[in-house]
């Protein structure tokens, strides 16, 4: 897992389901900018730029994300992933130059 | 009281919108006005000039080859829809909205776009092909797509628009967009246009007169509905011309 400083991207192509892609700015290990893209269907659509909002400046650890992710889930429907894969493509994105 | 018909004959009317090749901007613009209108409508169209539309979520500069698009003159715009990047080709498909009530449709998701597809399906099966509803949002005929469709719900309404593939140039096709590897990583094929068929490989030829009878039946077929030729009203006509601005704009189409 990168700590302290990078701009990292993550995909990953949910078995049966849709892509999903993020790209993220860590700062003093805690996010400081998040993007997700990605075939997926979200409803209502324009809850990404929440979810987006909530997940600045939140530490850069599975527990805080997962947490995060999870009860953002309860106010969406999503189709072709789940939370989980949400929080697998942020955990398993890599460090670019 | 007057007699006015029988109960057991009433069907339901619908609004059917067809409609000649438009650009990209308006064609979205005017799926995006009857959403908000919410009148139960079928619309077919096409576009002019051939272009490229994303899924909401999508990023533009990721799926989208903007240099080969800008040589071929083809327009690129983000839809109100999730889902994924479409290349419409301005001769080789025909593209359907269907706008109806939240109500009027099943509540689940996943089973109104089975609904809409199968009626999709459905009016391709008057053409003698077998076609079938592959979820989450595919029709497939010889389990290659044929068909890609994208739901969204706003305003109490439903819009479900999708293409239906007449012909395919899937060199051209690939040449417009960055298909990712991951995309295909979990299907058992080597290459993205494997995947893909058109109406005129399977079918031999396509008459488009043909086609858009067939898919009018099988909607029709499909909802229990009369199609009744009709067009848009003097104020869809101007939110049309408002909200075209909007997908022709650079800060929409250009936010992911």
């Amino acid at each position: 897992m990168p700590a302290g400083n990078g701009i990292l991207k993550g995909e990953l192509k949910v078995r049966g389901g849709k892509l999903v892609k993020c790209h993220l700015m860590i700062k003093e290990g805690k996010i400081d900018e998040i993007r997700f893209t990605g075939d997926f269907f979200m409803y209502p659509e324009e809850k990404i730029e929440e979810l987006e909002k909530e997940l600045r400046g939140i530490e850069f650890n599975e527990g805080k994300i997962k947490n995060a992710m999870t009860r953002f889930f309860k106010d969406v429907e999503v189709l072709g992933a789940c939370a989980d894969d949400f929080v697998a493509v942020v955990m398993n994105a890599k460090l670019t130059k | 009281m007057i007699f006015t018909g029988s109960p057991f004959t009433h069907m339901e009317k619908w609004r059917l919108l067809l409609h000649s090749s438009q650009d990209a901007f308006t064609n979205m613009a005017i799926d995006e006005t009857l959403l908000i209108s919410g009148k139960p409508t079928i619309r077919l169209y096409k576009w002019k000039p051939s272009a490229i539309s994303i899924g909401y979520f999508q990023g533009m500069k990721e799926e989208v080859n903007l240099d080969a698009c800008k040589k071929a003159k083809v327009d690129v715009v983000r839809r109100i829809s999730g889902g994924g990047a479409v290349f419409h080709d301005r001769e080789g498909e025909i593209t359907y909205s269907l706008v109806a009530p939240e109500k009027m449709l099943p509540k689940n998701i996943l089973a109104s776009c089975s609904k809409i597809c199968s009626s999709i399906a459905c009016g391709l099966g008057h053409l003698g092909l077998n076609a079938e509803f592959s979820p989450l949002n595919d029709i497939v005929a010889g389990g290659k797509k044929i068909s890609g469709s994208a739901q969204t719900r706003r305003y109490g309404n439903v819009l479900q628009h999708g293409t239906i593939l007449l012909d395919l140039d899937t060199n051209l096709m690939f040449s417009l967009l960055n298909v990712s590897d991951k995309k295909i990583e979990d299907k058992n094929i080597d290459k993205a246009s494997k995947r893909v068929t058109c109406l005129r490989e399977e079918l031999g030829s396509v008459d488009k007169e043909e086609v858009t009878k067939a898919l009018i039946k099988g909607f029709e077929e499909g909802f229990g509905i009369e199609l009744v030729e009709g067009k848009t009203d003097e104020k869809e006509i101007e939110r049309i011309d408002e909200l075209r601005e909007k997908y022709a704009s650079r800060e929409w189409n250009f936010k992911r």
